[in-house]
């Protein structure tokens, strides 16, 4: 996406905060969402993402800075007047009213003539599959199906933005996976802009442009799928999403501007750090499991260690090696047939290319 | 739980048997009009000697008794109107909204429930006599509404804590303005609540006396205020026929309300 002029933005946020007495829900945030974009905010509980996203919808008012939505200054525009769609994850379906009814309301309230009331919620019934339903009352639905039901009435009225707060977290794992794809279907299909809040980071990887990785009341890090799961640039970030090898050390820089770094259990060259670092200073080595290996010859980096486990997952299997200095490390390999089987107890070699490695600054003590 | 008192049976009967004997003792005074109302329209006796509906025959054909139950059904019928009429919203802005003096006004609003009916009957009097009120028919109404309105604004008060607020919030992020939400979203939610402050409402206009009494005359008199006013001149029997009726409307009213709630529950 080339969308960098201001015009291009389906919303700004400038210097955001919202704080409840001590607590500062939302830190001084900004934040740029592209038109037709799917954002994710991933983050732990109380991160502050439904802080940020009820912000953007006008049901809370900032305690400071500005929101501009679509190009017009939204700061403290009433919650109905910003043209927004929203989904919640207990589906929030007028319970008195059919389904039909209930995708006919915001039309209604638009006062869209009759016939094509009725023809917009035909085509919204159409486009998730529930045009049989349309007389029943939503506690007659299962859970999909409602959640399918307050997509479509988000959907038929055409808003220029549609927010999710963890639409799927009431679904269980497969239903999730199905409605997954439907939703990215659907974003596909209208180029509506989306602001998807989940906990869940396989979904954030799944269905995102982008991912807007939130921790304490703030953005800790922003990017796409890929850079945030190959270039995270704090620890937290390497935690949160995929899984993760963690050494820490202090930095050594050679007199040719190499960088190494020293741990409990060696020194390991390491590529030039995201921060910027000296010599002495703490710091903590990343690598992927799946960027191990285990090793026989040693010829590239490699830990010495005991395998306390390994455990099958279908195409990949996982070793969890035991350091010399009681750390775990976890080896990720591709389950092939062939595959050399050491067995528990084992002396075995951790090796990965220094490449793989990502040089991180220590977690902020807290 | 279940032997909380370390009851045996003994104990048990013992206890349901009293309960029982403390209902039948408040029950029976009410319950005993009902065969004497359909005694001898000459006298009041207990047992009647035969069964005849003359009583009712003359409660239906005395424009005097008749007149004034037409007069309590409209007072009623009206109270109750006007006061779900400023009870629901008055309710729905107090659960709602964030002004700043919300404790003091739903103070205010349900201040007649806590002063002694008898203290509001007089104070209404005074200022009714001013008024030129005494006597008329919006006067009792008018007491009658404050009278009611606070026991509405409870029951849709607990209809509205039951209510969902995300369905008020997603429809406001639709683009429905806060009167379409209160109409289209929240009435909806509140029918059975409503009913059950309008019955309680109307039942309680039926038959309040006290008030009434202070501020109705012969233009105006309301059912329950000749009913006690001619127990005090001429002692009628066809003051059975009218308690029968009052019982079994009310009772009728009572089982509403039940009906009802069991709804609001079954929703929630
Ligand atoms: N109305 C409120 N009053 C006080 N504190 C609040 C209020 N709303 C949110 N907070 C606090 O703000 C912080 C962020 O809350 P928020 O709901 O945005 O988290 P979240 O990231 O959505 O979490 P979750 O994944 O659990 O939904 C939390 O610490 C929460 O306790
Ligand atoms: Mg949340």
């Amino acid at each position: 996406m080339t969308m960098t002029t201001a015009a291009a933005a389906m919303i700004e946020l400038e210097g955001v905060a919202k704080s409840y007495g001590d607590v500062h829900a939302l830190r001084r945030t900004d934040l740029s969402i592209a038109k037709g974009e799917f954002v994710t905010l991933l983050g732990p509980s109380g991160s502050g993402k439904s802080t940020l996203l009820n912000l953007i919808a006008g049901m809370i008012t900032p305690s400071a800075g500005r929101i501009v939505i679509d190009g017009r200054d939204a700061t403290t525009l009433p919650t109905n007047q910003r043209g927004l769609g929203m989904v919640f994850q207990n589906y929030a379906l007028m319970p008195h009213m059919t389904v039909f009814e209930n995708i006919a309301f915001p039309l209604q309230v638009r006062r869209l003539p009759k016939a094509e009331i009725r023809r917009k919620v035909a085509e919204a019934l159409d486009l998730i599959q529930l045009g049989h339903v349309a007389d029943r009352r939503p506690r007659e639905l299962s859970g999909g199906q409602q959640q399918r039901v307050s997509l479509a009435r988000c959907i038929v009225y055409n808003p220029a933005l549609i927010l999710m707060d963890e639409p799927l977290g009431a679904l269980d794992k497969k239903l999730r996976e199905q409605m997954q794809l439907e939703i990215k279907r659907l974003h596909a299909e209208l180029g509506i802009t989306m602001l998807y809040v989940t906990h869940d980071q396989d979904e954030a990887l799944t269905m995102s442009d982008r991912i807007v990785l939130m921790n304490g009341g703030r953005i800790e890090q922003q990017g796409t799928p890929d850079a945030l799961y190959f270039k995270p640039e704090t620890v937290f970030s390497a935690e949160f999403i995929g899984s993760s090898n963690l050494i820490p050390g202090t930095v050594q820089i050679a007199a040719d501007g190499t960088c190494r770094l020293k741990t409990a259990l060696g020194t390991f060259p390491a590529p030039a750090p995201a921060a910027p670092m000296k010599a002495g200073d703490r710091a903590v080595l990343l690598i992927r499991p799946e960027n191990m290996a285990i090793e026989v010859s040693g010829a590239t980096t490699s830990v010495p260690g005991r395998l306390e486990d390994s455990i099958l997952l279908g195409g990949v299997v996982r070793h969890f090696l035991r350091c010399a200095d009681g750390s775990t490390l976890i080896v990720q390999e591709l389950n092939q047939p062939g595959r050399s089987v050491a067995h528990r107890g084992d002396l075995i070699q951790a090796g990965w290319q220094p490449g793989h490695a990502r040089l991180l600054p220590p977690q902020p003590a807290n | 739980m279940s032997d909380l008192f370390g009851t045996s049976r003994l104990a048990r009967g013992v206890v349901s048997t009293a309960a029982w004997t403390c209902y039948l003792f408040l029950l029976l005074p009410s319950l005993i009009v009902i065969p004497i109302s359909f005694g001898n329209p000459g006298q009041i006796e207990f047992p009647p000697r035969q069964f005849t509906l003359q009583l009712y025959r003359q409660f239906f054909t005395d424009p005097a008794w008749w007149g004034s139950t037409v007069q309590s059904l409209v007072v009623a019928c009206v109270t109750t109107l006007v006061a779900l009429i400023l009870a629901v919203p008055a309710a729905y802005a107090l659960a709602r909204s964030r002004l700043p003096g919300r404790a003091g006004l739903r103070g205010l609003f349900m201040m007649p429930m806590l002063v002694p009916v008898i203290v509001l009957g007089l104070g209404l009097y005074l200022q009714f006599s001013s008024w030129g009120l005494l006597d008329t028919t919006a006067g009792v109404v008018l007491a009658h509404i404050m009278l009611t309105t606070p026991y509405i604004m409870v029951s849709v008060m607990s209809g509205l804590h039951h209510s969902d607020v995300a369905l008020e919030t997603v429809a406001s992020i639709m683009g429905a303005s806060r009167v379409t939400i209160f109409f289209r979203v929240v009435l909806p939610q509140l029918k059975a609540s409503i009913a059950v402050g309008a019955l309680f409402a109307f039942l309680m206009s039926l038959d309040e006396v006290v008030v009434a009494y202070f501020l109705t005359g012969q233009n105006s008199m309301t059912l329950p205020v000749k009913m006690y006013s001619s127990i005090r001149w001429e002692l009628t029997p066809v003051l059975a026929a009218v308690s029968t009726l009052l019982t079994v409307l009310s009772l009728l009213i009572a089982l509403g309300i039940i009906r009802m709630q069991g709804k609001t529950e079954a929703s929630a």
